[in-house]
């Protein structure tokens, strides 16, 4: 019954939609997917795939392609601020059948731009007029953190040396919804490590508009996807948790859902990477897995086309969809146990043990796997 | 009469001036920064490896591996298994070829009035990105090699899978770039030969000669490479002479007031770094070709970049199938890091050029870092008496079209630049 209701408030949502005016009346999504190669079937099988990523039941697959296909009824800008443009590069590698990647070239305004940005080229007076011509109706997706305050000139683009934090907020007046794409816009990234030199901070703090976060750094080409056909579906915004992540997606542990799972339980650790462990798929806790900690569905969408993913290569998770990763989930290779944490400041940072970070960013597990891994905490010693 | 022209290229500003009708000097100027270096200080040695992919989407990888090879540097008798070692140039190539093609597709295409194609881009980078995932996990950003090997375990069904996506590049190859096979792309000698071929890469050849482009955008003549592996060659290549003996004391780093990049040079004079440099010293026979005949132009740095992917594509498969899977995969260091106090260097080929990494570690922790990117050393803005590579190459070009496209031909980055 609470399926059918929802059903039916997504159908009327994507009819109002589908009134909108298109980008460009001569072309259409499903007309480009087709001509592009791809069958009806390909293209209802991904959609398929995208409804369970958003937790929809099966008979909203109809809905999904509905949805990727009224996609250009909103347009997108897309900004880059101080980052490594990871990110969109993370997403011009999306699924093939490429559909995701051809939706994103259609629909965005600047995305034609982006892809260039990728080689390191932008237009700015574009940017402005779509902004004036979409006003209201856009979505904004911002890629980068933002150097602000006095900190602002380090990061100036375009033409008339606007500065990023200018830029970032000059967009955010009109969107119609906001998201913070990666680590960096959603929290401020590896530029705001310790001890942040340019002051970047998450696009969240220069703007006072709502903001959607969807870390990881890059996040995988299917939450950056799925988010924009979310709100496609929706209209609103996803329910999130306390980091304004949308819970669909950042809802569970990698922990929770992780391959070497059955090893952790059986207490069946890799001491030391290249051991007969790592040979066999034992869990990687002990080598720096930070899995316990991060929230992300990197264990069951996994990256670059459903291909691997760090764990399944043998590197523990490093927690980078968790805000300031780089200063509270050191030292790479050694886990958070119940130590001391070790600052990577030099007594500047505030010596606290994993356990309280723990606590305060996440659940109590932290407190349960000190206690299980404890046992061989203390690696074999070296000379 | 003394024009000015301003453009922005990325977060590159680029202020031509020009006198009589042609360029005169053009002045270079980045415009942001993040400061990576002074992150990188008191940190934990290790966590190096995980920060610095991050300085770089594009070319993350290179970063990753000039990471790795730099803090091993900093140990003795340090081991390493050659099985990890050519699992780390194998992620390096597949970088640098899916970097190639999608500069092809995506940022030169719309230079000869020719409409970017996405999919051709993203076809072939996207099965380059999942072969690198089979051993890294993800890409960009993969942290997966670390002091003293590699993470992964890979398995004969990995391999079978490399071949795939590797073949399948091969092919998206003949079928597109060049249409003949590989082998005899690959052999070919003779530049101009390529003009009667079919396909994407003849079509941009051909359209250079039409517009009467052969010879442009020629610089110094001067090219240099640092990084040594299985394929590339340290050297450098004044004109066509090569020398091997070359060494990374001699390469220095210098502010310019006006921008966030610093200049680097080797002895004192710019150099051309990149896939032309490195065909130049590596002796490639057909861009050896290209340069005798038309210089160090726009088509043979085209070209070079283009060839690149087919010779790196050729190695990698001869690189699988040496793998002995049975070797270790890591090697454990003999001393600790935190026991460590040390310099290291390293100089790695990325995709646009010598990418160079310096640390200094003190019980473990990182006291100093310096990167130097490839971009850096083409893109050096230098005064009007002494230009930078790419400066130079635009001087005495007539419009800022044609300067874009020589501009462009390095392929620059300014996202790790500006690091
Ligand atoms: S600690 Fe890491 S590797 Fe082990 S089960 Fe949890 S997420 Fe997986």
């Amino acid at each position: 019954m609470k399926n059918n209701s929802l059903f039916n408030k997504l159908s009327s949502r994507l009819d109002e939609l589908s009134n909108l005016p298109k980008l460009d009346d001569k072309v259409s999504i499903s007309k480009l997917i087709e001509e592009k190669g791809f069958s009806r079937r390909e293209f209802m099988g991904w959609a398929g795939a995208m409804a369970s990523m958003l937790m929809l039941p099966a008979n909203f697959t109809p809905l999904v392609a509905k949805a990727a296909e009224l996609a250009d009824r909103l347009p997108l800008v897309w900004l880059h601020m101080a980052e490594c443009t990871g990110c969109s590069e993370s997403l011009l590698r999306s699924s093939t059948p490429s559909i995701d990647s051809l939706i994103f070239d259609y629909i965005s305004l600047e995305y034609h731009e982006t892809i260039m940005a990728a080689a390191g080229w932008q237009a700015e007076h574009n940017l402005e007029h779509a902004m004036e011509k979409y006003k209201g109706r856009y979505i904004l997706m911002v890629e980068g953190g933002i150097p602000h305050g006095q900190s602002d000139y380090f990061l100036t683009i375009g033409a008339h040396g606007k500065t990023g934090e200018q830029s970032a907020k000059e967009a955010s007046e009109n969107a119609a919804a906001i998201f913070a794409i990666g680590s960096c816009s959603s929290f401020g990234g590896v530029q705001a490590a310790y001890p942040n030199p340019t002051n970047a901070t998450a696009l969240s703090n220069v703007t006072d508009k709502p903001v959607i976060n969807v870390p990881g750094c890059p996040p995988s080409e299917s939450n950056i996807v799925g988010t924009l056909l979310h709100f496609i579906l929706y209209g609103t915004l996803p329910a999130l948790d306390v980091f304004n992540r949308p819970k669909w997606a950042y809802g569970l542990r990698i922990h929770d859902a992780c391959e070497r799972r059955g090893r952790f339980d059986a207490g069946e650790f890799v001491e030391q990477f290249g051991d007969e462990g790592a040979k066999d798929g034992y869990c990687l806790y002990k080598v720096g897995c930070k899995g316990p900690y991060t929230f992300n569905n990197c264990s069951k969408q996994k990256f670059n086309q459903g291909t691997s993913w760090p764990v399944q290569a043998g590197h523990g998770c490093m927690g980078c969809s968790e805000p300031d990763f780089w200063d509270k989930m050191g030292i790479v290779h050694e886990p958070l146990g119940d130590r001391l944490y070790h600052t990577a400041f030099g007594g500047l940072g505030s010596d606290a043990t994993a356990d309280k970070i723990g606590v305060g960013i996440l659940t109590v597990t932290a407190v349960g796997i000190a206690a299980h891994a404890a046992i061989s905490l203390i690696k074999k010693p070296k000379e | 009469m003394i024009k000015l022209i301003e453009k922005i290229e990325g977060e590159a500003k680029l202020n031509f001036n020009f006198k009589e009708g042609k360029i005169d000097f053009v002045d270079i100027e980045f415009m942001s920064t993040r400061n990576i270096e002074n992150i990188l200080k008191g940190k934990n040695a290790f966590d190096a490896l995980v920060i610095n992919p991050r300085v770089c989407g594009i070319c993350g990888h290179a970063h990753l591996i000039a990471t790795v090879q730099a803090l091993e540097s900093c140990y003795e008798n340090l081991e390493l298994s050659n099985k990890a070692k050519s699992i780390r140039e194998l992620t390096l190539n597949f970088e640098l070829i899916q970097n190639h093609f999608k500069w092809f597709y995506l940022t030169l295409f719309p230079l000869f009035g020719k409409k970017q194609e996405i999919l051709k881009a993203t076809y072939p980078s996207q099965l380059m990105a999942k072969a690198i995932a089979v051993f890294g996990g993800q890409y960009p950003h993969t942290s997966y090699a670390i002091v003293g090997g590699v993470v992964c375990e890979i398995t004969h069904m990995d391999i079978i899978k490399l071949q795939h996506y590797i073949s399948q590049t091969s092919k998206f190859v003949e079928d597109n770039l060049v249409k003949t096979d590989s082998k005899t792309f690959l052999t070919c000698k003779d530049a101009d030969a390529l003009l009667d071929y079919e396909g994407d890469l003849p079509d941009i050849l051909r359209e250079i000669k039409k517009m009467n482009l052969l010879g442009h955008g020629k610089s110094y003549d001067r090219f240099i490479s640092f990084g040594q592996n299985s394929y590339f060659k340290k050297g450098k290549s004044l004109k066509t002479k090569v020398s091997h003996n070359i060494s990374l004391e001699h390469v220095k780093e210098s502010d310019i007031a006006s921008s966030f990049a610093k200049n680097v040079s080797f002895k004192d004079e710019y150099y051309e770094v990149g896939p032309l440099a490195r065909a130049m010293i590596n002796k490639n026979q057909l861009i050896a070709d290209a340069h005798k005949k038309y210089g160090d132009s726009i088509f043979s740095r085209i070209l070079a970049r283009v060839c690149e992917i087919s010779k790196l594509l050729e190695h990698s498969k001869k690189l699988i199938d040496n793998l002995d899977l049975n070797e270790p995969s890591y090697i454990e260091p003999s001393m600790d890091i935190s026991k460590l106090n040390s310099i290291g260097y390293s100089a790695v080929e990325a995709a646009r050029g010598t990418l160079i990494h310096k640390v200094e570690i003190e019980e473990g922790i990182i006291k100093n870092y310096e990167i130097i990117t490839p971009t850096q050393w083409n893109l050096s803005g230098g005064t009007k008496e002494k230009q930078g590579v790419s400066q130079k190459a635009m001087v005495g070009l007539d419009d800022v079209k044609t300067a874009e496209l020589v501009f462009k031909s390095f392929d620059v980055c300014s996202v790790c630049t500006t690091h």
